[in-house]
């Protein structure tokens, strides 16, 4: 038994060395493992990542040209949209990093950059200065994180707006909403013919909707300087009259009924509010112009003959300037420090090419490119395209959706906060002292 | 015996049977409804037509794969929990050092954890070891979660083999790995049976160490590779509920190829 | 001697100390010492308990997965006296525990005692019974959720005939009924199994004993089924609480901790502080609170239960 024993404290020793090391390990150096993956050398695979969507075929395309023409292997691959966030996080850590991806900007770059894992696109634009003239400014702006660029506009803009159903408003008998008092006056109406006013998806995965309800309202009442505090850091921000104001609309708008009475188990899209709207059981949504995609792809002859659009009403007395746009600017592309810098910066002209852009009009989308609007009559349907330019271009201000503005740590829970607003979980103080007490 | 019949037990199994049957034929069934009439029917409505069309979009898709993923993983995850469990439920019950005895209890202990509570430390130690994103990724966690349960009932079952035998083999000057082999693993094949289902099921049925730990479509599973069809099929329900109902076709083959195996197995897990 | 070797274990039977009387051949030949259980002490230790350490040390740090942890001591800690959903989320996770267990345990066990009875038809509708356990968590958790859809589900449907609006999920209570429905349905089949075994085991001696006392069916269940049943049931809950404490997949499917925050429990929330909000520490600290809820829960179900005396329900007979 001597011998089993001597090997036995060996071998408690080892096993306690080992643990120990490694999870000392294991804590500290995901990060730096990944830093250190590639620099420029052997440029080698380029991973680009995306979320699935309709318009993956385009960026397919634009991949698929790039490495003929310059003979590279830049790979796309695209993830389902519940999850993608995660899954770009976990990679950020790790090995799996990807050379590029596609984000949504402003806050949602804030970590990323604090940990010095995207590169700095200033150097692109210095050798490639039509990479900074070929964007609208104020979209260009929103791929900065504290003035550096890290973020190349790839898609088209998507502000938020109204959608609604052509046959029941005419059968209702009304018009879409210009002013606040008419939205109120729709609800009316429409909710005694038994038909939802607006579609909402309130259910656990799908807050953001409700977010965008909030989002303009205090846009609307308060002026876009409201969340501009917020945003900056100033959690005083919350207690400014407007946001009150905005969480008891809602509250009065919940209570009359306007969002139906399931709302809190409905999803968004397909299968939930989109055909909501599309089947006529639904006489409205408030939703980005990606909405319109979601249509064509779900019933495409309501995308073409029933559904209509209109911009957020005027609220009557409200600071906000009734051409205020909330929504997503645009999405971005970003590169990190795990890819070929020469060819990666290479793939970046493609986002502002004829071809890129030419498709994603035809997909529908409204680029933010300098050459868009000539291309904009070609689009599958120009009187959409050119309503969405028209508003974001005449729009004094753009407001980027606040769980993308905010960073990941406030967005969430304040979209769980929103919800309870919406659900009656919570009044309209409760709302703002849980919103404050976030930040 | 007279046995008046039941009424109490009869009236029971009979709404335990409506509820078991109605979601599952609604699956079917509406796995077999074209995607235009299930909006406006709902599930509980007769399908005014069949198609196949569902069935096909999931089997051409990537679900093949995902389901050669997780029957992979479930080799992976059996065959770790076997090779290990066995000798630890060995020198558990046959040692006779209070070190033994202390392997045991903290077994036992080990009951206790959840996997959720240590998976964020998993992860990184998961990234550490290089294995991110592959399917050892899934089965090595996996396994080591399913050896507490798999300790206690191989305990149990190797506890049953008497003591006389283990001394015949001793006074024939068997050395312990002699005595594993040819006398404790054949007696306890039951228990090894039994601890081999559990560990598959557990493989089988995991949803948060492969969503967590892998996320790239050649390493998914069908768990997550259900999941990720709630978002990307959306109003196709009939193609989703395709999905559900040819994600328990495996099970059902080995349900039907070895079900007094799969059910006895089952039932070992509360024998002792 | 052969059958008592051959059959499937099929009681409880104490654990045997050896015996103190005099052996023929000295206590340690051929017995295997600790070594045989160091590969799968090793692996346990590495892929569980060393992970437990690792929460430990990262509940005392500020971490968000990129970069490296900042130590911050009990700053987490402190947290959850601000943080009231905290209390909510443990209270929600018993509650899903209890509402669990009281469902299953005895549909489980009337159903698995049924099953072992002899007559014909049982066999079929055992197969039937059966079918749940083919699904995965995931596919039985997506299945419910569009059978409950509120506009193209069941509930919808149903409103049509009933009334009401179809929203079931959506409701703090409906939440939660829907969690237990889900899970009691996707569990009892594997519990009524483990039922059905334990009860064929019960010698039929007992029972024909009762009737000779006069005892009906009702009685001889009590007096007799039952108590023979006693460590199954001990097993049967145990592990209902080991699943009903981690019960994350449901949720997240089902409800996404909704509404608002009214299925939020103990693990959901975990996930959400670290891999959604990306918060590890306060993650880490969730998870450790998790930990020392299952603990107490283990602890207090194996003392109530003296499972650890481990008795025999053969003695006497």
């Amino acid at each position: 038994m001597k011998s089993n024993s001597r090997l036995m404290r060996r071998v408690i020793a080892a096993v306690g060395g080992l643990g120990l090391a490694v999870s000392v390990s294991a804590c500290g150096s995901s990060g730096t493992t990944a830093a250190a993956g590639g620099d420029g050398e052997g440029g080698g695979k380029l991973n680009y990542w995306t979320q699935q969507d309709p318009t993956d075929p385009v960026l397919q395309a634009a991949v698929d040209s790039f490495n003929a023409a310059d003979d590279a292997d830049v790979e796309l691959q695209a993830f389902a949209s519940n999850g993608y966030k995660d899954k770009v996080r976990a990679a950020m850590g790790s090995s799996e990093m990807p050379g590029m991806f596609f984000n949504w900007g402003g806050g949602s770059l804030d970590d990323y950059t604090s940990a010095g894992l995207l590169v700095d696109l200033g150097e692109a634009v210095q050798a490639n200065p039509e990479l900074e003239s070929s964007f609208l400014p104020s979209v260009l702006e929103i791929g900065k994180v504290d003035g550096t660029l890290v973020g190349v506009p790839m898609r088209g803009t998507q502000p938020v707006f109204i959608f609604y159903n052509k046959q029941v408003l005419a059968d209702a008998g009304i018009e879409p909403p210009a002013t606040y008092a008419d939205l109120e006056a729709a609800v009316a109406t429409l909710s005694d013919q038994g038909v939802t006013p607006f579609a909402v998806a309130g259910n656990a995965d799908s807050g953001w909707t409700e977010l965008m309800w909030v989002s303009y309202l205090v846009d609307r009442i308060g002026g876009p300087e409201v969340f501009e505090r917020i945003r900056s850091g100033d959690a005083s921000g919350w207690q400014d009259p407007a946001v009150l104001q905005a969480a008891e609309e809602i509250r009065s708008l919940v209570d009359s009924g306007a969002f139906g009475t399931n709302f809190q188990s409905v999803s968004y899209g397909s299968g939930g509010t989109s055909t909501l709207l599309s089947s006529g059981k639904a006489a409205m949504q408030l939703m980005g112009s990606w909405e319109y995609a979601t249509q064509v792809a779900d019933s495409p002859e309501f995308a073409a003959e029933g559904l209509g659009w209109v911009p957020f009403p005027a609220y009557e007395g409200g600071k906000g300037d009734p051409a205020n746009v909330v929504g997503n600017p645009s999405n971005y592309i970003s590169v990190t420090t795990s890819a070929d810098r020469a060819t990666a910066f290479d793939f970046l002209e493609t986002t502002y090419s004829e071809e890129y852009v030419q498709g994603l009009v035809d997909a529908g989308e409204v680029p933010v490119t300098t050459n868009a609007e000539e291309l904009l009559a070609s689009a599958p349907n120009p009187d959409y395209a050119q309503f969405q330019y028209d508003l974001v271009a005449d729009a004094p201000a753009f407001t980027q959706s606040w769980d993308q503005a905010l960073g990941l740590d406030i967005g969430t829970p304040l979209i769980t906060e929103i919800q309870k607003l919406f659900n009656g979980q919570s009044t309209p103080e409760q709302f703002v002292s849980a919103a404050s007490a976030l930040q | 015996m007279r046995t008046r019949p039941n009424y109490a037990a009869g009236a029971l199994t009979a709404l335990w049977l409506l509820v078991i049957s109605v979601p599952l034929s609604a699956v079917v069934v509406t796995a077999f409804k074209p995607q235009a009439g299930y909006i406006e029917d709902g599930p509980l409505s007769l399908p005014s037509a069949l198609t196949l069309d569902n069935v096909v979009t999931v089997l051409s898709g990537d679900f093949p794969r995902y389901v050669a993923n997780t029957l992979l993983v479930t080799l992976m995850t059996v065959a770790v929990v076997v090779a290990l469990a066995v000798p630890v439920g060995y020198a558990v019950v046959r040692g006779q050092t209070w070190l033994t005895s202390g392997v045991f209890r903290l077994f036992l202990l080990g009951l206790a954890i959840p996997s959720q509570a240590v998976v964020i430390p998993l992860f990184l130690l998961i990234n550490r070891l290089g294995l991110y994103d592959s399917l050892w990724a899934v089965a090595l966690p996996t396994a080591a979660f399913a050896l507490p349960v798999s300790v206690l009932v191989l305990s149990g079952a190797m506890r049953d083999i008497s003591n006389e035998l283990y001394e015949a083999m001793a006074l024939d000057g068997a050395g312990p790995s002699r005595v594993l082999m040819t006398l404790v693993v054949p007696l306890s094949k039951s228990g090894i049976a039994t601890i081999g289902v559990f560990a598959a099921l557990q493989a089988w049925n995991g949803f948060l160490f492969p969503l967590i730990f892998t996320q790239s479509t050649s390493s998914k599973l069908v768990t997550t590779g259900l999941y990720d069809y709630v978002a990307q099929y959306g109003a196709n329900v009939p193609a989703l509920m395709a999905a559900v109902m040819l994600s328990a076709v495996p099970i059902l083959l080995v349900y039907l190829f070895a079900r007094r195996a799969l059910v006895a197995g089952l039932m070992g897990v509360g024998g002792k | 001697m052969v059958s008592q070797l051959t059959a499937p274990a099929k009681s409880d039977v104490t654990p045997q100390q050896p015996p103190r009387t005099r052996r023929r051949v000295a206590p340690s030949v051929g017995r295997p010492g600790v070594v045989w259980a160091v590969p799968g002490l090793v692996f346990f230790a590495l892929f569980a308990i060393v992970p437990m350490l690792g929460v430990a040390y990262l509940s005392l740090t500020d971490w968000n997965g990129l970069g490296s942890p900042q130590f911050i001591g009990l700053d987490n800690w402190r947290r959850f006296a601000d943080d009231p959903q905290i209390v909510q989320a443990v209270v929600l996770t018993l509650v899903l525990l209890a509402g669990n267990v009281a469902v299953q345990l005895p549909v489980s066990v009337l159903l698995g005692v049924w099953a072992a009875g002899h007559q014909r038809n049982r066999a079929v509708l055992s197969a039937i019974f059966f079918l749940p356990l083919l699904l995965s968590t995931a596919a039985t958790a997506i299945m419910w959720r569009q059978l409950l859809d509120p506009n193209f589900g069941v509930p919808a449907q149903l409103a049509g005939v009933f009334g009401g609006d179809g929203n079931f999920v959506g409701t703090s209570r409906g939440a939660m009924i829907a969690l237990v429905v889900v899970t009691s349905w996707q569990f009892v089949p594997f519990h009524s199994l483990l039922f059905q075994g334990a009860a064929r085991a019960i010698p039929h001696t007992l029972y024909q004993a009762a009737m000779i006392d006069g005892a009906g069916r009702v009685r001889s269940f009590f007096s007799i089924t039952l108590p023979q049943l006693k460590n199954t049931l001990v097993t049967s809950g145990t592990l209902m609480v080991v699943g009903g404490l981690t019960a994350f997949d449901v949720v997240l499917v089902l409800t996404n901790g909704g509404p608002g925050t009214d299925t939020t429990i103990l693990p959901f929330r975990m996930y959400r502080e670290a891999f959604q909000t990306y918060d590890y520490g306060y993650g880490s600290a969730i998870a450790l609170l998790l930990l020392v809820v299952a603990t107490v829960v283990s602890l207090l179900l194996t003392r109530l239960s003296g499972y650890d005396k481990m008795q025999s329900t053969q003695e006497g007979v």
